[in-house]
């Protein structure tokens, strides 16, 4: 892990370079969760740089979807801290306090979690409109050229039930970009998807990738994550157990756990 | 539509003929006579007046005080439903325990009460204003129904997928806010239908308000047989059960219609 910077007044401007020495944009040390009795997260700490790419993989029940929810606040966590910018997550306790949070961090699921009762042009300006006041018609525009960015122009006026699986989650990317956020976190968003329809969601993350958004993803698509990920964080029983960036990782894995995971799922 | 047309058609015709039969073998030969009779005082039972010059009361009173306390009812269950789901204990135990208070207090009962906890008159700005009977029996129908809403606003609002609050909340949507850009559009479709029914329920309950001295219905219909004589008894309450049902039948398909509806449309 990367020695600790203290914590910025403003967030960071953009950075354009790939400098490896600032402060990483998400911070997470010592993560503690449970659910009831249940102890789900024992102690995980992690960061990702601005413009950084990373996948967090490992067996179902491990942990990953949680530690998604950690770093936007979705849910609170018992002990450590998560930074992320200028926040401190833990200590937002008020749905008032989250929501230049969520400004920052947009989310991805797993089952879209579009509106079904609003076109996919509204499930894009709802929340930039109501949630952070900003201009209809400037919010309109950004949203058709999204909506172009994720190659579905045309199915603005569409309800999401009228789409496929993934033009639902292209449209559910660009409901997160709409947000103009600094990190996307996607939660296994291939992974209710007829396999024909797995590549088309694919490529529009990898595009996002490689125009510097900060992406945190939990998948399966090792392939995918080999491809993109910058650094792959392991994890096994609520700990991360091994990282490192995707050559060495898949190639020589150091942990037995590890090891058994990739014989699996390569 | 047709099959719920044929359905009403059927029901129609069956429960006019099935009264007929009744009135025909109370009467046997007079029944020409008596009907003739009856049917005169159609404008009295209607409105309460004689030739329909003015709404006095009669069926015209059951239809204003059950619409008047469905929409107190509607008001005050949403409020009592959000109350229930709250995420304060504080707010949602009282809630809770109020619903069941309402729920489980017989109509009767209540516009019993009603009758006798509510003042004869208040002093609003220092003006003196009547509560009327019929206020009062708006009132005490409305009081159980907001239970019933509340449960049925409980019910559709946990009918919506967990999946849109979080979506919902990774956007910075606000609880309130979510119920109300959210989670409520989408399940009024699955509430309606119930609320209809309740409101049905309403309607025939309306029929009880006679005891606070409202001139309702059967408060003209007492006025009818007193003046008419005790024979036209049997025929008076006749026309008023089929009154009854001639208004709520139709509520009852429309509320059929739309479940169908619903349910094909998941």
């Amino acid at each position: 892990m990367t020695d600790v910077q203290p914590i910025q007044g403003q967030p960071a401007p953009k950075p354009q370079t790939q400098d490896q020495s600032s402060a990483p944009l998400i911070e997470l040390r010592d993560v503690h969760k449970s659910f009831g009795s249940i102890e789900v997260l024992k102690g995980v700490s992690m960061s990702v740089r601005d413009g950084g790419v990373v996948c967090i993989i490992g067996p179902s029940g491990s942990g990953k979807s949680t530690i998604l929810r950690c770093i936007n606040g979705l849910i609170t966590i018992d002990r450590g801290t998560v930074r992320v910018g200028s926040f401190a997550v833990e200590t937002l306790k008020k749905d008032k306090e989250l929501v230049p949070l969520r400004h920052e961090v947009a989310m991805v699921f797993q089952q879209y979690n579009l509106f079904p009762h609003r076109t996919v042009l509204q499930n894009l300006t709802m929340a930039p409109v109501q949630v952070l006041g900003e201009k209809p018609a400037v919010v309109r525009e950004r949203a058709l050229a999204l909506l172009a960015k994720v190659r579905l122009t045309g199915k603005e006026n569409a309800y999401p039930g009228e789409l496929s699986g993934g033009q639902q989650q292209r449209v559910a990317i660009a409901r997160a970009l709409a947000m103009q956020p600094r990190v996307i976190l996607f939660d296994e968003v291939t992974a209710a998807l007829d396999p024909e329809m797995v590549s088309e969601v694919l490529n529009v993350i990898r595009d996002l990738a490689r125009e510097g958004m900060t992406c945190v993803l939990v998948t399966h698509e090792m392939r995918f994550a080999q491809e993109v990920a910058d650094e792959i964080f392991f994890t096994d029983k609520g700990v991360i157990v091994e990282h490192g960036p995707p050559g060495r990782l898949f190639k020589c894995p150091n942990d037995p756990r590890l090891k058994a995971f990739l014989d699996k799922v390569l | 539509m047709n099959a719920h047309v044929k359905i009403f058609l059927v029901g129609v015709l069956g429960v006019t003929l099935v009264l007929v039969a009744l009135f025909v073998a109370v009467y046997g030969a007079d029944s020409g006579a008596i009907l003739r009779g009856v049917a005169g005082r159609t404008p009295l039972l209607l409105s309460g007046s004689a030739d329909f010059s003015a709404f006095e009361g009669g069926f015209a009173a059951n239809i204003v005080i059950s619409l008047w306390a469905m929409a107190l009812a509607a008001v005050a269950g949403t409020a009592l439903g959000v109350g229930m789901i709250s995420q304060s204990a504080v707010i949602r135990g009282p809630s809770v325990l109020v619903m069941n208070v309402l729920r489980n207090s017989p109509w009767l009962v209540v516009l019993y009460a009603m009758l006798y906890l509510l003042p004869f008159e208040v002093r609003i700005f220092g003006r003196f204003v009547e509560i009327s009977p019929m206020i009062k029996a708006t009132i005490g129908l409305a009081l159980p129904v907001t239970a019933n809403i509340a449960e049925v606003f409980r019910g559709g609002v946990g009918s919506v997928p967990t999946g849109q609050w979080e979506s919902a909340r990774a956007l910075g949507y606000r609880r309130l806010q979510i119920l109300r850009r959210v989670v409520v559009p989408q399940a009024i479709p699955i509430m309606t239908p119930n609320l209809m029914t309740t409101y049905a329920m309403l309607f025939i309950g309306s029929s009880l308000v006679v005891v606070t001295g409202t001139h309702d219905v059967l408060s003209v219909a007492r006025t009818v047989i007193a003046s008419d004589g005790d024979h036209v008894a049997t025929a008076v309450y006749l026309y008023i059960l089929y009154l009854f049902f001639l208004f709520c039948f139709p509520i009852a398909i429309l509320t059929r219609w739309l479940e169908q509806r619903v349910r094909v449309r998941k």
